[in-house]
């Protein structure tokens, strides 16, 4: 098996093929790779309900074949979960997840040779409590009665227990402010590229909708993935179809485009009053610290110059801490948006640290996450 | 806190209103540039603070973002040509890190208040003839708009003699 | 219940009285739980700074803020009295911080240093305000804003001092050996000196002999002594002593470390015989059968693809060219002693030396890219250079200056001067030799040829030291014509192929029509090829004429910035031989002060990694100039090496964390000044 190749494929143990997003592919081959000591260990999500998983790192095998299935409503980010651990680890990770994963290996907190990132294709991710929000207002069935969810040509589809499917266009949920997380409604990282292998259910037709995964080695990392999966007898691939290679870039396309246009609609530029946005945006910051905390790309230590150089009497005029954050993250922001959702102030960081990042990306010709690029802030002194 | 003070135009000079520039100078050329000015009594404007740094590149954009948002209306660097610097390419580091620092200050607004300039040793006349300028393009910029939005403003020193009193009542409220 | 806002302006006030202790969070600043007592003394300086700053309302203003215990005003600080007043507070009021407010630090810091030093303090608890040269010098007529200013920054000095911590200068052993780079008459004097006082010397020299370029001159001004007649004897002196160990046809490829214990590695380039066997009798040179130019001779005449550099070489031994060698082995055969060696490779020998001497002289300007004055376009117009090689009668034509075109011996002969100096378009600096040798080439040849006529188009004729005056009458008194103007117009007849010139004597106030059969071109001083490599290597910074740079133009003319380097001879500017000779002995006594005290005191403002803190990100490691950050792999820490460390701080500007503190100029110490610069104003409604 070698870079760049495709390949259709699916889990060989019934139970996790039908319990697994897609035929169960992604976890048989964290499975395997855990088996055959590629690895030490794994980071699954462990399921609490139809809403909530926990990310756990885990050794047993069993684990992780009962972890299958996917949850759009998980918006979480395993970057910093494995940093600093010295793990020799295979994780599945969205595009977020995988920009994070690399921004820390570029600030040595992982060793990306000892890291298998397993990518996934993704639509995006919802508010576990927007989304039982949604589900009553929008949708108007009870949570507890939902079996499971996809997104599928531009609609949420919910299936209760009676077998019913509900589906209502992202677009109308998202008019409503309901559906994504708004990061990820601007994110153009459908498709993992930066990751070792890119899984996702594009792609698959016929018959295999919906019981098989559509991969793309991107690295001879993933290669090995792959090829051990299925001489472990975990998993078992064809070739794709022409088609189906065509209709997977084609809604990657649409996606990437999609993601573009609400780019262009959640950053209008802001003409007069920009010190007064920022310092209107900021002014309930209690000083938690939480967006720190969970930022993928921040690797500094509980002391770092953004505390250090903040007193929270100074604050009233504009947080020290949010201005040196957004100087040092201007070229490192990744827009996962975790410090978003885990705001208690419900300050939309995100936005804030994009309007910042947005323009300082964009002439620096840097994107962080995607590949080895030092960062240019890091490249102050020139290489003559 | 009040916000409705977004509207209000910065004050343009006028009742006696005079910028309040900071400028990080390098030990080495600049702040000898800045001494040099003295000894040939080359008088400029009274609006420059300076605070002395071995290096140029040692001017972190946070010290930048502090100053700005403390209230200063302009913050100038000022280091060695390039080529001279007493470090090799410290002045480089600087220049690029500015740059940076400029483009994130655009958000904020702040991006005309910083200015980058090198002075050698031998430039005496030059350095006041910047701060000259400088202050010039503050005033035509106006107060910074840190310091109108604020309220309420007091006198840092009447703060400091007004602390024991706040103390007690911080107590006092504090349970709340 | 009150509002989220006012709740904060009562933190700012809470926060603000223990501000010490809100800044020195775990792991940054060091834990000092020691009340500061600042005293604070304010200079009037005459009427320098009393004349225009309210020195009383200052101080009375300062004694008000936290921490000040006692304020002083004199009328000079520096004085002894003065001093003893500093000394006398800090007893009464058992100070632990001194605040100075008075001229430039770069006058007086080391005084009051000193002084505070004296009473059992730390010298740098010692913090300089300069309200002198930064405030009442500036502001001379605008007496309120000044003392108002001068407040300000006393005031940010006040807080600096509170937080300044106690710092130790280190020591670092000397090697008690010398590398001198490059072995002209400056490297050469230098590597003299040193091996007399004892000291291991390597002199490393690019060209295959010792001499450097006065072993290419004919005669040297004012004396007219005949140049390798009076170096020749120096140069066999360098080989004789046992101290010094020459490295000819070498170069130095890489240095490593600081002071006192530098490590090069040097590259010898093969000669391809065996030194040890070659007697220099130069056998193989004759029956070598490949002729090329000969850069010794400044392209004129010819050597051979094996040759010995010249009769005075130092070593004397041959060298074979490869590139235009043909492996015709006719050498190898003719050679008695058997010494050719067509397989020798390059090697290297590393060095550990304690100081470092740069001596790598320069190359004279070529006129040739830009044909100044016509040269290259027309035969008979050559360099001040190849005039010395024509003169010397070991050179390509016997000693008899002929024109290129027709190899006839000229008889007017014109000098431009100033070729490529004190000119916007090539350099605008004087070169300082070309006056002098352009009137000795003049005198030289109309003392050999009387009948020959010479006159030298000059700007301005510069002859400063002992003799060079005398120099310029003998050739007035000789006849050399002294015109003053510079050409504007150089043409050449097709015919005859002489030169013609247009010049405007500006002294005469006309313009003048001349004819020579040969034009000499006076050219300048300039860098040669190898300088950038070497200013690289030795981390030295360049000048403005593209030379290197000393370290104080005035008090320290050989030292550089980098300690434990120091520059002779054109390396550092275009000079005499007297200037470079005395340069390169100066260098040998500046050197000694190290190598025989064999230690070093490296600078006490460094930068230092707190372990804590640091994350491992490496951010910094490619920052240092001087490679002075190592990273501990196994630690996941970066370490700074406090010897190579100059304390420039761009790495601590770069660190995200923190973790990287440069001393003296802590992140909390800039950031005290920061906060205390402005005072807040009201602002007009």
């Amino acid at each position: 098996m070698q870079k760049g190749e495709m390949y259709v494929g699916w889990s060989t143990k019934d139970d996790v093929r039908k319990r697994g997003g897609s035929g169960g592919l992604v976890t048989s081959m964290l499975a395997a790779a855990l088996e055959k000591k590629f690895v030490d260990a794994v980071v699954v999500l462990k399921k609490i309900n139809e809403f909530e998983a926990v990310p756990i790192i885990t050794s047993d095998v069993n684990e992780v074949l009962n972890s299958a299935g996917s949850l759009h409503s998980v918006p979480s980010n395993f970057a910093k979960l494995i940093a600093n651990r010295n793990l020799k680890v295979a994780l599945p990770a969205k595009g977020c997840d995988v920009r994070g994963i690399i921004e820390q290996g570029k600030r040595n907190a992982i060793n990306l040779d000892n890291t298998f990132i397993v990518g996934l294709n993704c639509g995006g991710s919802m508010h576990p409590v927007v989304t039982r929000e949604m589900l009553e207002v929008m949708y108007k069935i009870k949570p507890e009665d939902v079996h499971g969810e996809e997104i599928e040509k531009g609609k949420l589809i919910f299936e209760t227990k009676d077998g019913k499917e509900h589906a209502i266009t992202i677009d109308e949920l998202e008019e409503k402010g309901y559906g994504r997380r708004e990061s990820c409604r601007y994110c153009t990282i459908k498709v993992p590229n930066n990751s070792d292998i890119a899984c996702g259910n594009w792609g698959v037709t016929g018959d295999l909708v919906g019981k098989a995964t559509f991969v793309e080695i991107n690295s001879e990392k993933g290669a090995k993935l792959l090829q051990n999966a299925v001489d472990a007898g975990y998993v078992q691939v064809q070739k794709p179809d022409e088609k189906g290679v065509a209709m997977r870039a084609k809604i990657k396309g649409v996606m990437e485009d999609l993601g573009k246009k609400w780019k262009g609609k959640v950053f209008v530029p802001i003409e007069n009053g920009r010190l007064e946005y920022f310092r209107k945006e900021l002014e309930h910051c209690i000083d938690c610290g939480a967006c720190k905390t969970v930022c993928p790309t921040c690797s500094c230590g509980d002391v770092s110059k953004c505390t250090e150089y903040h007193f929270r009497g100074d604050a009233y005029k504009m947080s020290m801490y949010h201005l040196v954050r957004f100087l040092h993250l201007a070229d490192a922001c990744i827009g996962c948006g975790q410090c978003s959702d885990v705001c208690p102030a419900d300050i939309p960081l995100t936005r804030l640290y994009r309007r910042f990042a947005n323009p300082v990306q964009e002439q620096l010709k840097y994107e962080p996450g995607m590949d080895m690029q030092k960062p240019p802030y890091f490249e102050v002194k020139l290489n003559e | 806190m009040s916000t409705e003070a977004t509207a209000a135009k910065p004050a343009q000079g006028g009742n006696g209103w005079e910028p309040n520039i900071l400028a990080f100078c390098c030990n080495w050329c600049s702040y000898a540039g800045a001494d040099l000015a003295g000894v040939s009594r080359f008088q400029y404007p009274a609006t420059v603070k300076i605070l002395r740094v071995m290096c140029s590149s040692r001017v972190e954009p946070a010290f930048i973002l502090k100053a700005l948002k403390d209230g200063a209306d302009g913050v100038l660097i000022a280091g060695c040509h390039i080529g001279d610097c007493h470090y090799i390419d410290g002045n480089k580091n600087a220049e690029v890190r500015i740059n940076n620092t400029r483009k994130a200050l655009a958000k904020l607004g702040f991006d005309k208040r910083l200015r980058l300039e090198w002075v050698s040793a031998s430039e005496g006349l030059r350095f006041s003839e910047v701060i000259k300028e400088f202050t010039e393009e503050i005033k035509n910029l106006g107060q910074n708009p840190v310091k109108i939005d604020i309220k309420p403003q007091m006198n840092a020193d009447e703060r400091r003699l007004n602390a024991s009193s706040v103390r007690s009542a911080a107590n006092v409220q504090g349970s709340e | 219940m009150l509002r989220l806002s006012d709740r904060r302006l009562m933190f700012k006030e809470v926060s603000e009285m223990s501000d010490n202790k809100s800044t020195e969070n775990k792991g940054t600043a060091a834990k000092d739980n020691e009340e500061k007592r600042v005293g604070v003394f304010v200079c009037e300086c005459g009427l320098n700074i009393g004349g225009v700053v309210n020195t009383k309302a200052v101080a009375d203003y300062i004694g008000t803020l936290p921490g000040v215990k006692v304020t002083s005003v004199n009328k000079f600080t520096c004085s002894d009295s003065g001093q003893a007043d500093i000394q006398a507070k800090i007893k009464e009021h058992n100070l632990n911080r001194v605040v100075v407010a008075a001229c430039s630090p770069k006058t007086h810091e080391p005084t009051f240093r000193a002084c505070i030093e004296q009473m059992g303090l730390n010298q740098y608890f010692l913090e300089f305000v300069n309200i002198r040269d930064h405030c009442s010098w500036i502001h001379m007529w605008e007496k309120e804003k000044a003392t108002e200013k001068a407040k300000d920054l006393v005031r940010m000095g006040v807080e600096r001092s509170k937080l300044l911590e106690p710092l130790q200068a280190s020591e670092v052993p000397v090697t008690d050996k010398a590398l001198v780079i490059g072995a002209g008459v400056a490297g050469m004097q230098s590597a003299l000196d040193l091996a007399d006082m004892g000291f291991q010397v390597y002199l490393v020299e690019k060209e295959p002999s010792i001499g450097g370029r006065m072993a290419r001159f004919d005669k040297v001004f004012p004396t007219n002594d005949c140049s390798i007649c009076i170096l020749g004897p120096k140069m066999v002196e360098v080989a004789r002593n046992k101290n010094i160990k020459i490295m000819s046809y070498s170069e130095v490829k890489a240095v490593d470390g600081y002071v006192g214990n530098f490590n090069v590695k040097i590259e010898h380039k093969p000669r391809y015989l065996d030194v040890a066997k070659c007697t220099g009798c130069a056998k193989c040179s004759e029956v070598c059968p490949v002729e090329v130019p000969y850069d010794f001779n400044e392209g004129f005449g010819t050597r051979k693809a094996i040759y010995v550099p010249f009769p005075q070489a130092v070593p004397l031994r041959a060298l074979i060219d490869k590139e235009n060698c043909i492996n015709c082995k006719a050498c190898a055969k003719a050679c008695a002693s058997g010494a050719i060696n067509y397989d020798m490779q390059t090697s290297y020998t590393d060095l550990n030396v304690g100081v470092i001497i740069g001596a790598v002289g320069f190359k004279t300007y070529d006129p040739e890219p830009r044909h100044d004055f016509g040269y290259g376009l027309y035969d008979n117009i050559i360099t001040a250079m190849e005039f010395e090689r024509l003169l010397n009668a070991a050179g390509p034509t016997g000693g008899h200056v002929v024109r290129p075109s027709d190899c006839k011996e000229p008889i007017r002969v014109g000098f431009v001067n100033c070729v490529g100096s004190r000119d916007k378009n090539t350099n605008i600096y004087c070169s300082g030799v070309c006056c002098m040798y352009t009137i000795k080439n003049a005198q030289l040849l109309k003392e050999k040829r009387p009948e020959t006529d010479h006159t030298v188009m000059y700007i301005d004729i510069r002859t400063p030291f002992r003799a060079y005056e005398e120099s310029y009458n003998r050739s007035r008194n000789l006849g050399v014509k002294f015109l003053r103007g510079r050409p504007v117009e150089v043409k050449e007849d097709p015919v005859t192929k002489n030169i013609k010139v247009r010049v405007e004597d500006t002294l005469a106030g006309e313009m003048r029509n001349l004819e020579f059969d040969l034009l000499v071109l006076a050219t300048g001083i300039v860098p040669n090829e190898g300088i950038g490599q070497i200013q690289q290597l030795l981390k030295l910074s360049k000048a403005a004429d593209g030379l290197l740079m000393e370290a104080h133009p005035k008090l320290k003319p050989v030292d550089t910035t980098i300690d434990g380097v120091f520059l002779a001879g054109c390396a550092s500017g275009p000079k005499d031989i007297p200037y470079a000779v005395s340069q390169g002995s100066a260098c040998a006594g500046r050197a000694t002060i190290l190598l025989k005290n064999k230690k070093a005191i490296t600078e006490g403002i460094t930068a230092v990694v707190n372990p804590d803190v640091c994350v491992g990100c490496q951010v910094c490691v490619p920052m240092c100039p001087f490679q002075a950050i190592k990273f501990d792999e196994k630690e996941n820490k970066a370490n700074v090496l406090k010897a190579l460390c100059k304390g420039c701080g761009t790495c601590v500007a770069a660190c995200p964390t923190g973790a990287l503190e440069q001393s003296h100029f802590k992140n909390n110490q800039v950031l005290a000044q920061v906060k205390n610069v402005f005072k807040f104003q009201e602002v007009a409604a």
